[in-house]
């Protein structure tokens, strides 16, 4: 037991001080960039130097970075006060949309976020496993090449390409729609006909990411099961007499799957991100798109608030994923 | 191409003002096909959708610095005195107006029976409130300094607001197009007007607001009892498509009935669909496109922030105007533009009408002439490797001495490296070597100004109504103040200046204002390689009676919105 305890009080350990890291990272990676979003405001002859001054001292970039050593209270600085307001929870305001605090518009996008890799997530896991599983059973015939093949072309298709032949070939031949999670101003009989207008919106970038994901899913999946087909256990299944369904059931699936756990839990992690592209391609009003526009305007408060999510969605994901390993193979506990 | 290439976060190019008033007096050209047949009674109803790439980063209009918060607030609120198609001004909530013969006292007379949406009524007392209000906050980005010489502001009766300035103006109808009326009785309590998210957006405008979302829609509805009437149709729907082949698809196949920017290369692809069409006119105010050098001198070089590595010979009239006449603007526009862009000029463009010095005369593109130029000027290739070196008399030219500059551009401009690559071929063909790199915006802005630490750079600006505003970044006195891109400083045309902003009679601050224009010309201050157009695209069987030419301030402002009709 105590093996365990240290073991997951080291993991849990490792993963705040990551986080840390990261908020300091953060704050300093944009602000070491040249210029400011006060600046960037300012090119323009109808900004007063007044008003620049004034925007600067109300997003607080007139005091010092870090540490305040001209006089004063020495932690009257942009970096105090930003971790200050971080512990109570308040990730600011928004300087591009200069009145829209931050988390609130974060967690707008992150549930519409969510609406879309959700799905494409699970989507992608189940038909990928199963396929990689159903290619591996039948190796060196054409249904594995074909699986092959596919799995492959869809991993190589870059994700915004695949996208934008979706949104032609789905627009132009189903007349779906190519933008935005729902028809904008339209009024509905019934939650049905709402969440059928949703599923509609969602159709495309769900594909889509569904169809990005599944590539790499179906290949890991194959060679896994192969790998674990050429075991002597499963030579001793065989020489049992069992079924080949009942092979792949109770002995193969379960140690296929061990590296598809790993793969799982880091691409949780990265799905928040991962989606960004999408999100670009189908105007799906995100966290991805969100970032994407902040980005542009170097809306630190936004950019810090997401980036931070980004991280701990990571961070959180591979420590689940090191637990669970840590729970199926005893070996890498004990290590 | 976009329809206005915000390249520096400027700009106010949006619609400005509401053209209703004028549409009785002044036929639209019609677009729809059933225009014509419409004799019987004529049908209202139904909700415009419009695409567009993005979102207004704020309801309340001190805040805004997007052209689609300006759109909105066009729709939503009023304005003392808009402009029209034509780019004139022209009475909106003020029905006249007047100035005291020294200039420093404006009068104007407000019309009655103008309401907010939630009821209330518009008086003088808004007006002056509404005026204080966008002068005293010094946190609102343009707003401020359109007031700034507002010395003092009274309501002596319910229609009628009196001004009286600090010194004289000669743009006083271009700094009332932008003061949005806002209701004293809501404002009157919120104590931070900058951090007032105005979710309910109560105006006076034609269009009442029912929902916002950011990145996502913005729905309004036609307000009834609007003073001037009710638009024609119930509503106006944005919804944010922020893919523009997502837009041409969604207009193709009838998710919306209008979009607002799109690639030029979809032009074809729209011109060929059935019932849509494809709308392209000179924008009111406009924007432009230009390639600047660095001019600054070395004992104006700033004493903080400058940096000063300009190349010496660009200090030279006799080069720049070779680089000039060296540049084919027809090919930049062929080439990036797909023929979508008028030629440029200087910093005034066509949309600003008869501020537009049309007569002068722009450098004719010649590379025998450009090359005759430095040669005469002194600039020879000396040592046969393609690139001319500086004359013998000029130090500082660099180890090898040659007409090599660096070149940089604005990198969210997507045609900037195409465009960069055009100049190169036709300024190596004068022996002249550019090295190219992109940079982003807030990175260029802090090589460009006030450093100058550059030699030659391709960026964009979008022009406000007022030509001053464009006009003043070429003075002396912004050298220093990061407005200034390129360190030019002639007494001369700072004279012209600061009298054209003084100048209470039109035609003569015209004329002012087109001297300054042939100066820039002259001394090469500014090469505006094209004027970007407007191009739009919308449905013909949806709605008819859109408001076209001869400029345009785009089909979703409300001169067109407030008129077109359903075809059902």
């Amino acid at each position: 037991m105590s093996g365990r305890g240290s073991y997951l009080v080291a993991k849990v350990g490792w993963a705040l001080l990551t986080l840390a890291l990261v908020i300091t990272f953060n704050f300093v990676l944009f602000r070491i960039l040249p210029g400011d979003p006060a600046r960037s405001v300012a090119h323009d002859p109808r900004v007063s130097p007044a008003t620049v001054a004034a925007l600067t001292a109300r997003f607080g970039l007139d005091k010092p970075l870090f540490l305040n050593l001209e006089g004063g209270d020495p932690f009257d600085s942009q970096f105090v006060a930003y971790v200050g307001r971080l512990a109570a929870g308040d990730l600011g305001v928004s300087y591009n949309f200069r009145d829209r605090p931050v988390a609130e518009m974060l967690g707008i996008g992150l549930v519409n976020t969510l609406w879309l890799v959700v799905p494409a997530q699970v989507l992608a896991i189940l038909i990928g496993v199963a396929a990689g599983l159903v290619a591996a059973w039948r190796r060196g015939t054409p249904l594995d090449a074909g699986a092959l093949t596919f799995g492959l072309v869809l991993w190589a298709v870059p994700t915004f390409f695949m996208g934008i032949i979706l949104l032609f070939l789905g627009s132009a031949w189903f007349d779906l729609p190519t933008a935005g999670k729902g028809t904008i101003g339209a009024e509905y009989a019934s939650i049905w006909e709402e969440l059928g207008d949703l599923v509609r919106h969602l159709f495309l970038p769900t594909l889509t990411f569904t169809l990005v994901l599944l590539g790499e899913y179906l290949l890991i999946m194959r060679s896994s099961v192969i790998e674990v087909f050429s075991e002597d256990y499963i030579l001793t299944a065989k020489a049992k007499g069992l079924s080949t369904f009942r092979i792949i059931r109770d002995h193969a699936l379960r140690n296929a799957m061990l590296p598809m756990v790993t793969l799982i839990a880091i691409n949780l992690g990265f799905i928040v991100s991962g989606a960004i592209q999408i999100e670009s391609v189908f105007s799906w009003p995100g966290l991805g798109e969100l970032t994407v526009n902040a980005v542009r305007k170097r809306d630190y408060p936004v950019l810090q608030g997401a980036f931070l999510m980004l991280a701990i969605a990571v961070v959180l994901a591979n420590l689940a994923a090191e637990l669970l390993y840590g729970w199926l193979d005893p070996r890498v506990r004990e290590a | 191409m976009r329809r206005s290439p915000v390249h520096r976060p400027v700009v106010l190019v949006a619609a400005v003002g509401l053209v209703l008033a004028a549409c009785s007096a002044q036929s639209p050209s019609p677009s729809g096909s059933a225009e014509a047949s419409a004799s019987v009674a004529p049908a209202t109803g139904g909700t415009v959708r419009i695409g567009w790439s993005g979102s207004p980063d704020s309801l309340n209009p001190g805040n805004g610095l997007l052209s689609e918060a300006y759109t909105l607030y066009e729709l939503v609120f009023d304005t003392p005195i808009g402009v029209n198609n034509d780019g004139a001004y022209e009475a909106e909530l003020a029905t006249d107006w007047s100035v005291s013969d020294d200039g420093l006292t404006w009068t104007m007379n407000l019309v009655e029976g103008a309401t907010f949406h939630d009821g209330s009524p518009l008086t003088a007392d808004d007006v002056k409130f509404t005026l204080e209000l966008y002068r005293d906050t010094a946190d609102f980005p343009y707003l401020p300094s359109y007031g700034d010489v507002f010395e003092s502001i009274d309501a002596p009766s319910p229609t009628q607001i009196v001004i009286h300035l600090s010194s004289a103006v000669g743009n006083f109808e271009a700094r009332m197009a932008f003061m949005y009326i806002l209701p004293k009785h809501i404002w009157e309590t919120i104590d931070d007007p900058v951090a007032f998210q105005n979710e309910e957006m109560i105006g006076s405008g034609p269009f009442a607001l029912v929902t916002h979302v950011q990145n996502e829609s913005v729905t309004l509805e036609a307000f009834d009892t609007y003073w001037k009437g009710r638009p024609n149709i119930d509503g106006v729907i944005f919804q944010t498509i922020s893919n523009p082949d997502a837009r041409v698809a969604a207009l193709t196949n009838g998710q919306v009935d209008l979009i607002t920017e799109f690639p030029a290369t979809a032009i074809t692809t729209l011109q060929d669909a059935e019932n849509v069409e494809v709308y392209i006119a000179d924008t009111f105010p406009g924007s432009l496109r230009d390639v600047f050098f660095n001019q600054v001198l070395p004992e104006n070089c700033p004493p903080d922030d400058g940096v000063c590595t300009g190349h010496p010979a660009l200090l030279d009239v006799a080069v720049r105007r070779a680089l000039a006449t060296a540049m084919d603007k027809q090919q930049i526009i062929d080439v990036t533009q797909l023929g979508l862009a008028a030629p440029g000029l200087t910093l005034t463009p066509p949309g600003l009408g008869d501020y537009y010095a049309s007569e002068v005369a722009d450098y004719a593109f010649s590379i025998d002439a450009a090359n005759q130029l430095l040669d005469d000027a002194g600039y020879l290739d000396t040592d046969d490797d393609g690139i001319r070196e500086c004359p013998a008399s000029m130090t500082d030219c660099g180890p090898t001495g040659d007409l090599t500059f660096r070149f940089n551009y604005a990198d969210d401009i997507d045609e900037a490296p195409r465009e960069a690559d055009l100049l190169k071929g036709t300024w190596n063909q004068i022996g002249v070597e550019i090295q190219i790199q992109g940079l982003d915006a807030d990175t260029l802005t802090s090589v460009c100004c006030p450093a100058f630490d550059y030699d030659i750079m391709l960026w964009g600006w979008g022009s406000d109504p007022d030509p001053g505003w464009l006009l003043g970044v070429a003075i002396c006195d912004e050298v220093g103040s990061g407005f200034s891109e390129t360190g030019y400083c002639n007494p001369a045309y700072d004279d012209l200046y600061v009298a054209q902003g003084i100048e209470t009679d039109h035609d003569a601050r015209v004329d002012l204002v087109h001297q300054m224009q042939q100066i820039l010309i002259d001394d090469v201050v500014y090469m505006i390689p094209y004027y970007p157009q407007t191009v739009e695209a919308y449905r013909t069987d949806t709605y008819s009676g859109w408001l076209t030419g001869p400029l345009t301030l785009g089909l979703e402002d409300p001169a067109s919105l407030a008129i077109i009709r359903p075809l059902q």
